[in-house]
């Protein structure tokens, strides 16, 4: 049996009905927020960096020497050159998406034997930035970079593809690869940075 | 009959001089409105045309009256076109009737800072007040559509009360001052301002004027979360400016001259800014007034309709007529 609990609404002292106390009150509060600074940000002049785990625009790493064992063992089968994306079309981060047709994966045998990716699109119209794809990767390949500027002006302009996601991905590692990660990072780095959090 | 053409070339030309400058100020008291309001919200209002922001009611102006003008089929045209005039023109008219100032003379003409001095002027401003309610519920009707006619009828509903209210009000000062000119009733305020004995009064007027310019604790007849946008929901472009402009910035403005007027001494205030001070008293004792509906305005939340006509009736109506007996009192006793 469910308890209804009922609550009086507190009645008003003639005090308060008189002199419009709780106007009062609520007027103080606005004129004092009046004489604060604004907390904005000009926005097309004045930009924020959000933090590094942040969930924007897909980016591909390239292959630079810095890649997971896994695709030391696989990367006998590619042909991936030097400073080209290291993705091996697994289809991983395809299967791991909520909307997998959003992705348009296509690779490609050479008469070597060895196998190429010759397209990776991603329609970010259906996206969900829920980031499983990066949870997906054997290869440490796609990633999430800080872009939040995605709009475009067609359809067409919302499709990302293998050349544009190399480039956001250098450009996102150049800038922020040496960044500590805010959530996995020592306790005393941290604090180093950000100060004492206290846990609740 | 020279004098005759003589007097109304110069009421016309003062009428145009009146006409203008309020449509400008009234397009600048909207930039007022939103750096006030934005600053309330620790945000900082318009900002991007002009030195912060101050060429925004132009690109405002310019956007509203490029835009496209939709009549919706099935509208009663005559009363949709009616509907935006009629909300707006009495709302400047009680201009005619607001005296700015004392006659000052200027290389020997003397220059009077009002159109007319009637003595009956404040009935004229309520009659145009009054008036100004058939643009609201035009629209609301002729529109043919269910929240333009819930939201006319409810700030019909809204009027009739505080209409009568406000009449009462007014009472006080017309008391003491013995004469219905608001040019006689300022001169009467030399020594003492109204607002003394008529505390009450003013209460229910600064009530009433909040009511019939729809300002927010009564701004029932356009409640964004109820009605879409009230009665001028079916309005598009131009029609749709002169509504808010008329009712939250004209009207406002000219309400609060006229209660600066009868409580607050209109013009009187030491003679500390040489020639000019009248005007610079009046100007910022209605500054200073209308302010104070902007902070209401962005502060408080609304009331439900029920309690609107309520309060109008069962608080204002009774406090107004307490307020006469309190004037009538204090005049026998002061003389």
């Amino acid at each position: 049996m469910v308890k209804i609990k009922y609550l009086d609404r507190p009645s008003l002292s003639n005090t308060e009905r008189f002199f419009f106390i709780d106007f009062i009150k609520g007027m103080s509060i606005t004129i004092r927020n009046f004489f604060r600074k604004t907390i904005t940000t000009k926005y097309p002049y004045e930009k924020l960096t959000p933090p590094k785990r942040f969930r924007g625009t897909h980016a591909h790493r390239v292959k630079d020497g810095k890649e997971p064992p896994s695709f030391l063992a696989i990367e006998k089968f590619m042909e991936i050159h030097d400073g080209e994306s290291r993705c091996v079309a697994c289809y991983m981060c395809q299967q791991a998406c909520p909307v997998p047709t959003l992705f348009n994966i296509e690779a490609e045998q050479l008469p070597s034997g060895k196998k190429r990716v010759t397209r990776f699109d991603m329609n970010l119209l259906n996206c969900l930035y829920c980031g499983l794809c990066v949870d997906a990767c054997p290869v440490d390949c796609i990633i999430m970079t800080d872009n939040y500027e995605n709009a475009g002006y067609s359809r067409k302009d919302c499709t990302i593809h293998l050349e544009d996601m190399k480039e956001r991905g250098l450009d996102f590692d150049k800038r922020r690869y040496n960044e500590p990660d805010r959530i996995w990072i020592d306790d005393e780095m941290r604090e180093k940075l950000w100060g004492q959090i206290k846990w609740s | 009959m020279k004098e005759l053409i003589l007097t109304s070339l110069a009421i016309g030309v003062k009428s145009v001089i009146f006409i203008i400058g309020m449509f400008l100020l009234a397009a600048y008291l909207t930039w007022i409105e939103r750096k006030f309001a934005g600053h309330i919200q620790q945000r900082p209002g318009p900002l991007h045309v002009g030195w912060h922001g101050l060429l925004q009611p132009i690109a405002d102006a310019l956007k509203v009256l490029t835009k496209e003008d939709i009549v919706p089929e099935g509208v009663d045209r005559f009363l949709f076109y009616l509907a935006s005039l009629l909300a707006f023109v009495p709302a400047i008219m009680i201009l005619a009737v607001v005296p700015f100032g004392e006659p000052i003379n200027i290389f020997g003409v003397e220059i009077k800072p009002y159109i007319t001095d009637l003595n009956v002027g404040l009935i004229l401003a309520l009659a145009f007040g009054s008036i100004s309610i058939y643009g609201v519920i035009f629209a609301g009707w002729a529109s043919n559509s269910k929240y333009p006619m819930i939201g006319g009828l409810r700030k019909a509903a809204v009027l009739i009360g505080y209409e009568v209210a406000l009449g009462f009000a007014m009472v006080g000062p017309i008391m003491q001052a013995g004469t219905l000119s608001l040019k006689g009733i300022v001169e009467a305020q030399q020594g003492l301002w109204f607002i003394i004995p008529n505390i009450l009064g003013f209460v229910v007027v600064l009530f009433a004027i909040l009511a019939e310019t729809g300002r927010t604790p009564f701004d029932v007849q356009e409640a964004e979360a109820e009605l879409v946008s009230g009665y001028n929901t079916e309005y598009s472009a131009m029609k749709f400016g002169l509504f808010p402009l008329a009712e939250w910035y004209i009207a406002t403005f000219v309400l609060s001259a006229i209660a600066v007027i009868l409580f607050f001494g209109g013009w009187n205030g030491p003679h500390i800014f040489g020639p000019l001070s009248p005007f610079i008293w009046f100007l910022l004792k209605l500054g200073m007034m209308f302010m104070f509906f902007l902070w209401v305005h962005w502060t408080l939340p609304r009331y439900r309709v029920d309690q609107i006509t309520e309060i109008a009736w069962k608080v204002m109506l009774p406090l107004s007529i307490l307020n006469i007996l309190i004037v009538a009192i204090w005049i026998m006793i002061f003389g």
